[in-house]
């Protein structure tokens, strides 16, 4: 095992503690602060639970970039770098790396599902009585997303807009109810189109591209009604 | 009889068993508090394998621990369904020994009214495409894939909207005693740095892997020991099924699918520190081989994630004297009882799979022992989304 310095914020100096952590090839941030938590710091403060990418708690910012605790492996920094974790910026914080996402959730329509229709070996075989197999959507709501996002406005942010956009893919019966939503004043239109979220996301979840389509959507059926409001006069 | 609103429980330990507890206690009326010294669900909760277990895993060993996980996939699906990909899980034989398990495992199956259905090689690979060409067969159950995060935080969300308190990042220091009664908790408030006692009328202990450890402040010795297991995720979900092995349940025989990866599990070594979970190379490629055996294509995608949870082994098994045996997969042990120390009951045992069910089983122990006779209804409540737990606002 080699070891590495992490510097690590603590919210009762308002500035980072160094501590010296072993590493091999597949420890990860959240690993580092485990550590840290059990040899030297109990009361250190941050997110995890799953550790393998699937929660969406462990987000933090390494060197300013925002990652998932949970996969960023410290072998992935190059030695000559420091290693430097603080908590996600934009973020309710309650202390060191932690934070309440209750304002992450919030922007989230109520009824956006979770589950969907698998997207591997789709030709294979289904059980008597099952229509399809089924999988959790890629989007973990970890907020990395939101947090990169360089709108200063208050909007919806590109989570909650793409969770809507999965909602048309998911459900086009319904899609004006939910182009409605993403309609809104807070919706959509507030995008500048930077892409940074598309960019940060660790789970391929591109809510840039998904904004855009919903941008196009609205423009679609906002034409759309008018051609028929013209044929109807 | 006795009103359950005077009477105040305080749970210690934020995992799947604490939630389910904490939502049952408070559907039935009580005042509960719940303390976890990290963020919920950060114990062995967040990081099991997320099989949800039809019970066909344990059915041949113990039909009523198969029957028990088989009536919580009922539930669960029915009162959770945005936290189980609800596929199948397939018991392949790939080779003669495993087929001729067959039939012990389908007649224990049918005992504990698991449905199981045999499957010829050809309708296992038209399901699964991607299994190792040369298996014999295999039997279908109703396992599934649960989220290991948001199956608990559907619990979460339901106790909070019913008024428990949770506090997460406060750790219970100590135990505060009346004589030989239990009668609150010391906590040290990770936000605030402050420590300040809590009182209640009883203490359950749902702290899992460090169960030990909570006893131990009252200076009762439970015979657990800490044993950790490992998992392995590559990225690339291979199949949409669970896959396991026909046989009696060993290493290394479980490939769970789950969003767009493909995690096989596990492994089991003993230690003395629950928090020690640090990952043994061996592990890694051990797991690897045995993803590959099943689904050959495995070799062909990327590491993604290995880690470990740990599982309280049981150190010592429970008989009638020694503590309620509730089911034959979890104990609450009753203090008073075993240990003359009063107010305080521990959990030890259990699946994620059963959380509900042991919610129901240790509040039915907290109702016969204040004298209140109020049914359990979490079975027939479908239970919030997990989101309504953060858009009930900040916890403070
Ligand atoms: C390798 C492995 C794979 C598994 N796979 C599956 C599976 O596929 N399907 C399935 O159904 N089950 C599975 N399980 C079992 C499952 O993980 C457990 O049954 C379940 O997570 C136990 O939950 P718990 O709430 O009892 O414990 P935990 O989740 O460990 O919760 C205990 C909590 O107590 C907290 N705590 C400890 N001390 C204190 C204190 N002093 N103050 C405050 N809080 C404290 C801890 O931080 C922790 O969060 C697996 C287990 C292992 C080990
Ligand atoms: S701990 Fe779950 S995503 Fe990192």
């Amino acid at each position: 095992m080699n070891e590495r310095t992490v510097a690590v914020y603590r919210t009762a100096t308002q500035k980072v503690s160094e501590f010296t952590v072993p590493y091999n090839e597949r420890t990860t941030i959240i690993d580092a602060l485990e550590y840290i938590r059990l040899q030297e710091e109990p009361d250190l403060m941050f997110r995890q639970s799953c550790h393998h990418g699937s929660c969406g708690t462990c987000g933090v910012a390494v060197n300013g970039e925002f990652v998932l605790a949970c996969i960023k492996r410290l072998a992935d920094i190059p030695e000559d770098q420091p290693v430097r974790i603080e908590p996600l910026p934009t973020m309710h914080q309650i202390g060191d790396l932690a934070f309440d996402p209750a304002e992450f959730f919030n922007e989230f329509p109520d009824d956006i599902t979770y589950t969907r229709v698998s997207d591997v070996n789709t030709d294979a075989a289904v059980p008597e009585g099952m229509e399809h197999y089924e999988r959790f959507e890629n989007c973990i709501e970890c907020g990395l997303c939101v947090t990169s996002c360089p709108v200063t406005e208050d909007w919806m942010g590109p989570a909650a807009l793409a969770s809507i956009h999965r909602m048309v893919e998911k459900s086009p019966h319904e899609a004006d109810r939910w182009l409605d939503l993403a309609a809104d004043a807070r919706g959509v239109e507030r995008c500048t189109k930077n892409f940074s979220c598309s960019r940060v996301c660790p789970t391929g979840v591109a809510p840039g591209k998904r904004i855009t389509l919903l941008g196009a959507a609205i423009k679609k059926r906002a034409k759309a009604r008018a051609a028929e409001g013209e044929s109807d006069a | 009889m006795s009103n359950a609103s005077d009477t105040h429980v305080v749970v210690v330990g934020g995992g799947g068993t604490g939630a389910a507890i904490l939502y049952d206690l408070v559907q039935r009326g009580f005042k509960a508090t719940l303390f976890e010294r990290g963020e919920l669900t950060c114990g062995s909760t967040g990081r099991h394998h997320g099989l949800l277990h039809s019970g066909a895993r344990y059915v041949v060993k113990d039909r009523e621990v198969g029957r028990e996980c088989m009536d919580e996939v009922r539930i669960l699906t029915r009162i959770a369904p945005e936290a189980i990909e609800a596929n199948r899980g397939i018991f392949v034989a790939f080779d003669e020994e495993e087929l001729a398990f067959r039939e012990t495992f389908e007649q224990a199956c049918a005992e504990a009214d698991i449905p199981a259905q045999w499957l010829t090689s050809e309708q296992v690979l038209a399901m699964e495409p991607r299994l190792n060409p040369g298996l014999l067969g295999g039997v279908m159950v109703p396992d599934g894939t649960l989220d290991a995060y948001r199956l608990p935080m559907h619990f979460f969300a339901g106790a909070r909207k019913l008024g428990a308190v949770i506090r997460n990042f406060t750790r219970v220091e100590s135990l505060v005693f009346e004589g030989r009664r239990i009668a609150g908790v010391t906590v040290h408030d990770l936000r605030t740095g402050a420590d300040e006692t809590v009182k209640c009328d009883l203490v359950i202990n749902a702290t899992g892997g460090w169960a030990g450890r909570l006893a131990a402040m009252a200076d009762i010795e439970l015979p657990i020991t800490p044993a950790p297991g490992t998992m392995l995720a590559h990225q690339g979900r291979l199949v949409n099924n669970i896959i396991e092995r026909l046989r009696p349940a060993s290493d290394g025989d479980i490939l769970v699918p789950q969003r767009g990866l493909s995690i096989i599990g596990s492994t089991q070594w003993q230690t003395d520190d629950p928090d020690d979970c640090t990952v043994p190379d061996a592990d890694v490629e051990f797991l690897t081989k045995a993803a590959i055996e099943m689904v050959p294509d495995f070799k062909e995608t990327a590491y993604h994630k290995a880690w470990a949870a740990v599982r309280p082994l049981a150190g010592a098994s429970s008989t009638e004297e020694e503590g309620r045996e509730l089911s034959r997969d979890f104990d609450v042990r009753d203090h008073a009882k075993l240990d003359n120390v009063e107010g305080m009951l521990s959990l030890t045992g259990g699946k994620a799979t059963t959380l509900r069910a042991m919610g129901e089983k240790t509040v039915d122990v907290v109702c016969d022992l204040f004298d209140v006779d109020t049914p359990c209804r979490t079975a027939s409540e479908p239970l919030p989304n997990y989101r309504h737990f953060f858009r009930q606002g900040v916890l403070v």
